[in-house]
Order: C-alpha cells, then sequence, then structure tokens
C-alpha cells in the first residue's frame, strides 16, 4: 500500500469514530499495521485469528466505543461463525476492513479461494459491503460502513482491491 | 461442587461490574442465582466467543470491572483467546470458566476435559495467564472471586463443577436480541454514554 492509502485508511477509521482496531496481520495491508499500531489515537490489539477479532469488536460495541476489524478477506471466512451469531443472533455489529486477495490479477495459486469465496459468503450472511479500487474512494467507503451498521446493528464490509493494494 | 451455589457466592460479591455469559442451562441458572445483576449481564449463546466479547467490552471501559463466565466447551473452542488476554493484560477482566466436563445442553456427551489428561487452568498460564487455578469446593472458588474481582491483571478460575442443573428455577423468556437492548441500555444508563441513540431526522 501507498502511504498516502495508508492514510485515507486511518482518515476514514477516525472520521468513524475508531479507537480500537483488531487485527491479524496480511502482506496487502503490509504497511497499515505498523502505522496503525504507531497511531497514538488508536489501540490495536492483535488475534490469534480473525473470528476472535470479530468477537471483541462486538465487545468493544457493547462498549460504546468503535472498533474495526482488519484483515485479508481470508479472515473472513474464519470469522463466519461469531458473525452469524452475534449479527443475526443478537444484533451486535462488526464493521471489516479487508484486502481483497484472490480478485482478478491475483498471481497467487493459494490466494484464488479467497477470491472466490469472500462475495458469496459476505452475500450468505447479508453483509452488504463495497470495493474500492480507488484511493479516493476510501475514506467515505469506511465511515459508510459505520453509518449503515451503526442504523441496522448489523455488520458491513468494506475490500479494498486493485492498485489500493498492489 | 454445584454450578449454582458457585454462582450464589459470585453474585454476593457483584454490585456494579458487567456480565457475559455463555449457553446452556447455565443462563438460566445465573439468572436465577444474581437476580440483581440481571440487567448487567450479557446472555449469549454461542462458543468461543465469551471471554473475546468480554476483553473487547474491557478494552471499551477501563474503568469498569468485567467478569466472563465461560465454560469448558467455550474456552476449548477457541483457546487463542488466552494469549489474547495475556499479551492485552486488561486489569479489569476476571474470568470464570465452569468445567463440567460435558456438553451439558445437549444432553452431557463429553467435552475433552472429561478425559482428565487436559487442565484449562494450566493452558491459560502456558498462555501467559499467569494468575489461572482450579477451584474444587465452593469456599476455594468464593476465594478465587475475591482475588479475581480485586486484581490489576487477567484472572482465571476453573471452577470443576457437577454435570447437573439446579431444579426448578425459572427459565429466562427474552432473547439474544431483547438480551442485547436490555444490557446496552445498563450500560448507558450506569456510563452516561450512549451506544444506540435516536436515527437522524434527514
Amino acid at each position: 500500500m501507498k502511504p498516502s492509502a495508508v492514510d485515507a485508511v486511518i482518515r476514514g477509521l477516525k472520521k468513524a469514530g475508531v479507537s480500537i482496531v483488531c487485527y491479524l496481520p496480511d502482506s496487502l495491508f503490509k504497511e497499515l499495521y505498523p502505522a496503525l499500531d504507531a497511531d497514538p489515537d488508536i489501540r490495536t490489539i492483535r488475534v490469534t485469528n480473525e473470528g476472535e477479532g470479530a468477537a471483541i469488536c462486538g465487545g468493544v460495541f457493547l462498549s460504546g466505543k468503535r472498533a474495526a476489524l482488519v484483515m485479508e478477506n481470508s479472515g473472513l471466512r474464519a470469522s463466519v461463525e461469531p458473525l452469524a451469531r452475534m449479527g443475526l443472533g443478537a444484533g451486535i455489529p462488526v464493521v471489516m476492513l479487508m484486502s481483497y486477495r484472490g480478485e482478478l490479477g491475483e498471481n497467487n495459486w493459494w490466494a484464488i479461494p479467497h477470491g472466490i469465496t469472500m462475495e458469496p459468503v459476505l452475500n450468505a450472511l447479508r453483509i452488504p459491503y463495497r470495493i474500492v479500487t480507488e484511493e479516493e474512494r476510501i475514506e467515505r467507503a469506511i465511515t459508510d460502513a459505520f453509518s449503515w451498521s451503526y442504523s441496522a446493528y448489523y455488520h458491513s464490509a468494506v475490500a479494498l482491491g486493485g492498485s489500493v493494494v498492489r | 461442587m454445584k454450578r449454582f451455589d458457585c454462582m450464589k457466592a459470585l453474585a454476593r460479591r457483584l454490585s456494579d461490574e458487567l456480565v457475559i455469559l455463555s449457553l446452556g442451562a447455565s443462563v438460566d441458572e445465573w439468572y436465577n442465582a444474581a437476580p440483581h445483576m440481571r440487567e448487567a449481564s450479557l446472555f449469549q449463546q454461542q462458543l468461543g466467543c465469551v471471554s473475546a466479547q468480554a476483553l473487547g467490552l474491557a478494552a471499551g471501559l477501563p474503568h469498569r470491572r468485567i467478569v466472563s463466565l465461560d465454560t469448558d466447551g467455550g474456552m476449548m473452542f477457541n483457546l487463542g483467546i488466552l494469549a489474547t488476554i495475556a499479551n492485552e493484560q486488561p486489569n479489569n477482566l476476571f474470568i470464570v470458566v465452569w468445567d463440567n466436563e460435558c456438553y451439558q445442553s445437549i444432553g452431557g456427551p463429553p467435552t475433552h476435559t472429561a478425559s482428565g489428561r487436559v487442565d484449562i487452568a494450566a493452558i491459560a498460564r502456558g498462555a501467559g495467564v499467569t494468575r489461572a487455578h482450579t477451584a474444587h469446593t465452593v469456599e476455594e472458588f468464593d476465594k478465587h472471586c475475591a482475588e479475581g474481582l480485586a486484581a490489576r491483571e487477567p484472572y482465571l478460575v476453573v471452577a470443576k463443577v457437577s454435570g447437573t442443573v439446579q431444579p426448578d428455577i425459572k427459565r429466562k423468556h427474552s432473547d439474544g436480541r431483547e438480551d442485547k437492548y436490555i444490557f446496552v441500555r445498563h450500560v448507558e444508563r450506569t456510563e452516561n454514554i450512549v451506544i444506540m441513540g435516536p436515527s437522524e431526522h434527514n
């Protein structure tokens, strides 16, 4: 990611009122994680799997603070169980920001499943999402996701792909 | 040792804490053992999420004591949370693991702890939660509650309880959504904050 794209993500998170980010690092967002760690206004919590991160974000929601789950899109699959239970069972929302592995242009065979499963999994969970491939649309996508999730009390997602992450 | 007796001992020590608890019969038992904590308790129906949600709540409300009532099945479902809690070192999180060595709510098939080999407190210590203990009597359990509720670092107690359920207790009627609203409104009132506020007019 270019430094300007990293800045756009952090601007969007702050504008949305986020003070806690749970993440499991990946390669496409490589530059984002240390920037989040270094930001004095954001507390980062590193997790052992993304489902755990989703559940922590749910707990943060209940505290009145705002959290985001940042991850590779493969983490969506690891999060399905807590997302389904919290979102559909209790109405506890999680906003996710994920890197789009496996989209057209992918050059790693192991990342192909992530691209094939991302949108069907989001659709199975009825999670609205926006795929952003232009840097100038990052900030708005993040704040829109939070606006929607805090109206619906349900999850939403932003996937960053294309030249934003490559 | 009966879980219901442990719950009553813990309940006597609670007033302004927030509680998150797991699924199964422990929900109805807690509802009856701690009637004064009903609004301050979030009743969840899921494995592997309870202590993670409790950590999130503890991170968001660092001045408030958070109590996680987890289970052997729930903790074994996501052991990674122990390592995350150890690394985060919340100074306001007390975790109880009700270990009845079975999946009680579906009729009692054994969990992994039933073998006698698996020790959740030892796993927790290995993950870095250094104050992790096992209680076999209500007196031991109550002592750990006193320490855990005052600790300035994460504290975990595994309560080895029987697989029996307290008979003739009132069932909780609300579902997960109603439970969430009750809990959120309690947090809003006691913290003087807005979590789920009014819609915009536009």
